[in-house]
């Protein structure tokens, strides 16, 4: 589903609580952040436990996604990766609430959409696909340097040094 | 020593949401302060969300949309949200009880439950440190006022990071003094005339922990 669509079908879940324009969002959505949750690792239980609270969240919060500081994608995943920090730390004793934090950085934050996507196409150009692909399961799919480095077939030092050299080569563009 | 580097490791586990509470609380104050590391996240945040796009979908087989359907009743309508993460956990940074190490230098240690630990610290008009290393990395982010060390000045959302190579005499500026957030991984290493005693009181201190 293109951008545009999906921003029309949240500012009608903003404004007129539209269930119908909510369905259509979650058949879009609600896919994608069960299959995330199933690549960190979780089980299909806890996956779709928590792909229901981010659904909820897109429900009850449409009104703070901004259209003009990220895509719908970006803000959907932002929900889902939070939720998934705070899992992780619920068997702890909860100092801190990382969801509502970073709600509060995301109103707050003056970076715009345009720019952000400019600098997102330079440094996609840069990469290479090995390089993608290891930011990929570093930093997306969570997985650890060792597991990494089995699953590719290539020594543990060389994922890190190749990890390094990646955000580095990234850096010239992060100014 | 590439300091960029290493702060940018900060802002990428930020968005990835694999850091600590400690650097998560941390980097949260940085990205706060500095409108350029906000971006950077932004930026990284874009990228993640590009692979999320990309994701074949796996259908959840015991949702449906309406069991997504909340009342907004169940939105926390007390919820603090507008005062910056810092201020949520410990309240007004004016209230809080400072302890003081030494005249003119005080801290405040941040209850969390991390291996890594957090504190603020109050440095008066022009107090200095003595010089020191770290065994393990300190991160340093200016909350108000500023220092200056052999490294440069560092203002308000400025952050630096300290390892074993780097050996520094911080001092607070003339005027306003400097309030810091750190982390320390590990106790810092005292040099000069006062030094052994220095490490002697931090090795001491370190059983009370």
């Amino acid at each position: 589903m293109e951008n545009a669509q999906i921003i029309d079908l949240v500012k009608k879940v903003a404004k007129e609580r539209n269930k119908i324009a909510f369905s259509e969002i979650f058949d879009f959505i609600a896919p994608k952040i069960n299959a995330y949750y199933l690549k960190n690792n979780l089980s299909i239980d806890q996956a779709e436990e928590l792909t229901q609270e981010v659904l909820s969240t897109i429900w009850l919060k449409a009104e703070l996604f901004n259209p003009e500081k990220s895509k719908f994608i970006t803000w959907s995943f932002t929900i889902a990766r939070n939720k998934k920090i705070d899992f992780y730390r619920k068997n702890k004793k909860n100092d801190i609430n990382e969801e509502d934090i970073r709600d509060f950085l995301y109103e707050n934050n003056k970076s715009d959409d345009y720019e952000i996507e400019s600098t997102i196409k330079n440094i996609t150009q840069e990469l290479d696909e090995n390089q993608k692909k290891l930011i990929k399961m570093s930093f997306f799919e969570q997985k650890s340097h060792k597991n990494i480095a089995a699953e590719l077939e290539i020594p543990l030092g060389t994922v890190k040094s190749r990890i390094r050299a990646t955000l580095n080569k990234m850096q010239k563009y992060l100014l | 020593m590439n300091t960029t580097a290493q702060k940018n490791e900060l802002i990428f586990g930020y968005s990835s949401g694999n850091l600590g509470e400690a650097k998560s609380l941390f980097t949260s104050m940085y990205l706060y302060l500095n409108s350029i590391a906000a971006k950077k996240v932004s930026i990284f945040d874009n990228m993640l969300a590009q692979n999320f796009n990309e994701l074949e979908g796996i259908n959840p087989k015991k949702i449906k949309y309406t069991d997504c359907i909340k009342s907004s009743d169940s939105i926390d309508k007390n919820k603090n949200t507008s005062n910056n993460p810092l201020n949520r956990l410990i309240g007004d940074i004016n209230n809080i009880d400072w302890k003081t190490v030494y005249k003119g230098f005080k801290e405040f240690k941040i209850p969390l439950s991390d291996n890594d630990s957090v504190k603020l610290i109050k440095m008066d008009p022009g107090t200095s440190v003595p010089l020191h290393s770290h065994n393990g990395k300190e991160y340093i982010l200016v909350l108000d006022g500023s220092f200056c060390d052999e490294y440069g000045e560092y203002n308000k959302g400025d952050m630096q990071i300290n390892d074993q190579q780097i050996k520094h005499n911080p001092t607070a500026n003339n005027s306003n003094g400097c309030i810091c957030l750190s982390i320390t991984e590990n106790d810092v290493v005292f040099f000069g005339k006062f030094g052994s005693a220095l490490n002697l009181f931090t090795f001491i201190k370190s059983f009370f922990k």
